[in-house]
């Protein structure tokens, strides 16, 4: 972990300007097991130190790999020369935001390293499991993945504090054939928050999951192609996470709103049915931790929870400092950098819609020709709204009851019509922490979501 | 540069000190200096002083890898203790294994000094034709990014390579707006080897800028209709890479899920088709030089005239399987033109699409795809009609490539690829 060496060249912050001076890790852990055979198995880490100099709105950014004091006074003189240099060029004049108020975030809580050897380990067992107790796959592939981020962040004019972000996984990827000797593909992730021991002390806690993937992989070596069209849905729990995430929560993103997004416009105007509320978390959900907690941003904001959409209603954008003077909102900490020599931009952190009350077996059951949408592997949106996402597990529903496995597809919508059709919510909500946000640069988010009634786009053959 | 060397030195001391027998690293120190415009005004300046060091350790058939950025003697013990430990900590495999004696090489490529004043420059004129011309797009984000690299990598083999490299960037993310109504997002991007040209002239950027700006009032199709889909260079290139993962890379090649398994030598798509990794072309810049096997880097025709040269695996895969390896990891691509003008074969189109960007599912290894259409325009009757929004495009990886209508004379050179126009038929395209 970071010990702090930094803090003493706060004293080289200029008058004038805001600065940002930041010593950061990075770590990752990987192993692969390809049908069993070992085909990556790697460690990495990557520290550095950075400063961010905000001169009237033109700003300087500077790193090196290197953490010390000696590296604090170079990365500082050198974002101060960037800005300097840009500023002939920029035109930009704008007042430095108000200070949002200092105090010192305390450590949140301590890294905890894992030999390699128990990763493989627990890698293997859970391969033999799969090996032994799902004979009808064509491959397995069993993926450990490790990141944290260890991070102290000083601000000339804000917060100042330590923070990690710790969070592994076990990816479990089965393939097999259907009768026409064509592969279908399923996967799912176990892990979160937390070292090795936190997520994997019992891994047989996930050989019932195990089960269950298996069950959905057979079904879909028989299921067939959705029709294309305009379908009633019930999108599970993690699809409605990735609407959250992807469908709104970029849309709102201050900087793509400054661009021209759909969001612009919209701002205290109805977008979403009102059963719809969402909001993006900071580190507390009901009152527990939320999946990836944030206590302080890159720009020091101390972390608080951004609401963006209330009973319909579009109600906030989340944003950096130089943004929410902008739109006249408070910064809620979502300016956030991946490594060292990453800028912070304005990102997500626990993006979820809030549950309702219906029962998801009550969705499920008033629908009598549509859709049941389970699992995703990956999305994309737009400025207008406009979304994508793929949908690795779906079922049919018919008459109210579940029917044959959907092949993989794709549903598409406009965000702020799609959740106009929102008219059945779920009582329960799940997340996930797994994926990585491209923008930019990567950064680890949360996204969370309950069952929801609606309409939507749907591709097929 | 001989500290660097030094560096090396002393890191093969400290591995035979450590009686680490058989091993391969490469270190790498690295500079970039970047420009971010947003919102159409220079907005940030970013330096990025950054190393890297990577080691690979076999011991007895077992290999593990290590990585980090502190290439200080502290760091690389570091290094050395993580690599071996991860290395003794798995099973043996006698297929791992790192690539013969290649000799000693040392590679210069790109540019190694930068004009910041003369890339400002040419930014800022960027921006100033794209107000005058394309008064209605807006630029989100520019980032102009010069950066230069020094690496050294050794084997236990005898290998050594030493490479320079540098480059100018340039990519933009571009909306239009008129106005409350906003088109969705595209982008594009192109490396280079200098400022001699204006960056709009450069790659897809232009096309793309016509493109946003004709997009402002998409029309939503009706119904669904199976056509032909031309795809764009951008596009073209991420169905081809997607063909790859899926039908020829390492990885669905051992494990034995690839459809085209047993197809080297056969025809797998229609015979206009020739792809191509060419790290050597002079249109790529800083094509890939040695691979991550430890090969001298090669061209390699992967399909010729449609009928499929070799899988793309690597040495592991190689020994895995009994095929043969492929000295090429990079991402050089190159597919040949074709004798038809872009025009013509939108004139033989009866109804499809151009597809100037594709929002999907990552394709399985059954090669079925399905998403949206992005910055995509309907053909009907061989005219270029409306923008399309809220429109998805459904089909097969190795069907299309089967069902090639044409492919266009003229290419798309951005520094990392040559790529045409891919006319391709038989997709089915859905509206609301």
């Amino acid at each position: 972990m970071l010990q702090d060496v930094i803090g003493s060249k706060t004293a080289l912050f200029s008058d004038g300007v805001q600065t940002v001076l930041r010593g950061h890790e990075n770590r990752n852990r990987r192993v692969v097991l390809l049908k069993g055979d070992v085909v990556q198995n790697s460690r990495s880490d990557a520290r550095g130190t950075s400063a961010r100099v905000n001169m009237n709105g033109t700003f300087g950014f500077a790193s090196i790999a290197e953490y010390s004091p000696e590296a604090a006074e170079r990365v500082i003189k050198a974002a101060t020369e960037n800005a300097v240099f840009l500023a002939k060029h920029s035109g930009r004049n704008i007042a430095l935001p108000k200070a949002p108020g200092s105090g010192v975030i305390p450590l949140n809580r301590e890294i905890e390293d894992t030999e390699q050897k128990e990763i493989i380990e627990l890698c293997q067992m859970v391969d033999r499991y799969v090996a032994e107790h799902c004979p009808e796959l064509t491959s397995r592939v069993i993926v450990y993945t490790e990141d944290s981020q260890d991070r102290i962040v000083y601000s000339s004019d804000a917060c100042s504090g330590h923070l990690v972000t710790p969070r592994c996984y076990i990816y479990v990827n089965m393939t097999a054939e259907s009768k026409a000797g064509v592969p279908v593909e399923m996967f799912k992730a176990f892990g979160g928050f937390g070292s090795f021991r936190d997520n994997f002390s019992k891994p047989e806690e996930m050989f019932p999951e195990i089960d269950r993937l298996y069950q959905k992989v057979m079904d879909k070596r028989e299921g067939v192609y959705a029709e294309a069209g305009y379908k009633t849905v019930v999108l599970g729990g993690m699809m409605g996470g990735m609407l959250a995430h992807e469908a709104v929560g970029h849309t709102v993103e201050a900087d793509l709103v400054a661009g021209g997004s759909v969001a612009g416009p919209n701002l205290n105007k109805r977008v979403a049915s009102d059963l719809v509320t969402m909001v993006d978390f900071a580190h507390t959900y009901e009152g527990k931790q939320a999946p990836l907690p944030v206590y302080l941003d890159d720009e020091g904001i101390k972390a608080e929870d951004a609401e963006l959409i209330r009973n319909g209603i579009l109600t906030g954008y989340m944003n950096d400092r130089e943004s929410a003077e902008k739109y006249g909102m408070i910064p809620k900490g979502n300016a956030r950098a991946w490594t060292f020599s990453d800028e912070p931009i304005i990102r997500m952190r626990n993006t979820c819609i809030l549950p309702g009350k219906n029962t998801v077996e009550e969705l499920i059951a008033s629908v009598d020709d549509g859709y049941y949408l389970i699992d995703s592997g990956n999305g994309q949106a737009d400025l207008t709204g406009e979304f994508m996402f793929g949908v690795t597990c779906g079922y049919e529903i018919k008459n109210g009851k579940l029917g044959k496995a959907l092949l993989d597809t794709t549903v598409t919508g406009v965000a702020f019509e799609m959740l106009k059709t929102v008219d059945m919510v779920s009582d329960t909500v799940e997340w996930s922490s797994s994926g990585f946000c491209g923008k930019k640069q990567p950064m680890a988010v949360g996204m969370g979501g309950p069952h929801m009634r609606c309409k939507i786009m749907i591709g097929g053959r | 540069m001989t500290e660097f060397r030094k560096m090396a030195d002393r890191f093969e001391q400290m591995l035979a000190a450590e009686k680490i027998g058989k091993y391969t690293f490469c270190l790498t120190e690295s500079e970039k200096q970047e420009l971010n415009v947003e919102n159409g005004s220079f907005k940030l300046m970013r330096t990025v002083f950054n190393n890297n060091g990577s080691l690979t350790v076999f011991a007895d058939n077992r290999k593990g890898s290590a990585g980090g950025n502190d290439i200080t003697e502290e760091g690389l013990k570091k290094l050395i203790g993580d690599a071996r430990a991860a290395a003794e900590s798995s099973p043996a495999d006698p297929c791992h294994d790192i690539a013969p004696d290649q000799g000693k090489h040392v590679f210069r490529q790109g540019v190694q000094e930068a004009d910041l004043d003369g890339f400002v420059s040419r930014i800022r004129e960027f921006l100033d034709t794209v107000a005058k011309d394309y008064p209605k797009v807006r630029v989100m984000m520019a980032i102009g990014s010069f950066d230069t690299w020094h690496w050294l990598s050794r084997n236990t083999n005898g290998t050594e390579f030493e490479g320079f490299g540098g480059q100018y960037g340039f990519s933009i993310e571009i909306c239009a707006t008129d106005r409350e109504k906003t088109t969705g997002l595209n982008y594009t991007g192109v490396s280079m080897k200098s400022l001699d040209r204006p960056l709009i002239e450069i790659g897809e950027i232009r096309n793309k800028l016509e493109d946003i700006q004709n997009s402002i009032y998409p029309d939503t199709l009706e119904g669904k209709f199976e056509g032909t889909v031309i795809l764009t260079p951008d596009c073209a290139q991420e169905f081809l890479f997607m063909l790859m993962q899926n039908y020829i890379s390492s990885s669905v090649i051992m494990d034995g899920t690839s459809l085209w398994l047993d197809k080297v030598g056969e025809q797998v798509a229609s015979e206009k088709l020739t792809v191509a990794l060419k790290p050597f072309d002079d249109r790529i810049i800083n094509g890939e030089r040695g691979t991550g096997d430890g090969f001298l880097a090669e061209d390699v025709t992967l399909i010729e005239k449609g009928v499929l040269k070799t899988h793309w695996l690597n040495l592991y895969a190689a020994n895995k399987t009994g095929r043969p390896v492929v000295k090429n990891t990079g991402s050089d691509l190159v597919v040949e033109p074709g004798d038809t003008a872009l025009a013509d074969i939108i004139a033989s189109v009866d109804k499809g699409l151009i597809l100037g960007g594709f929002s999907g599912g990552q394709p399985g290894t059954n090669g079925e795809f399905s998403g949206v259409a992005k910055n995509s325009f309907l053909i009907e009757n061989g005219k270029i009609k409306n923008a399309v929004t809220e429109t998805m495009v459904n089909g097969n990886l190795g069907e299309i490539v089967r069902n090639i209508r044409a492919v266009s004379k003229e290419l798309c050179v951005d520094g990392g690829m040559v790529m045409p126009y891919i006319a391709v038929d038989g997709v089915v395209v859905s509206g609301k």
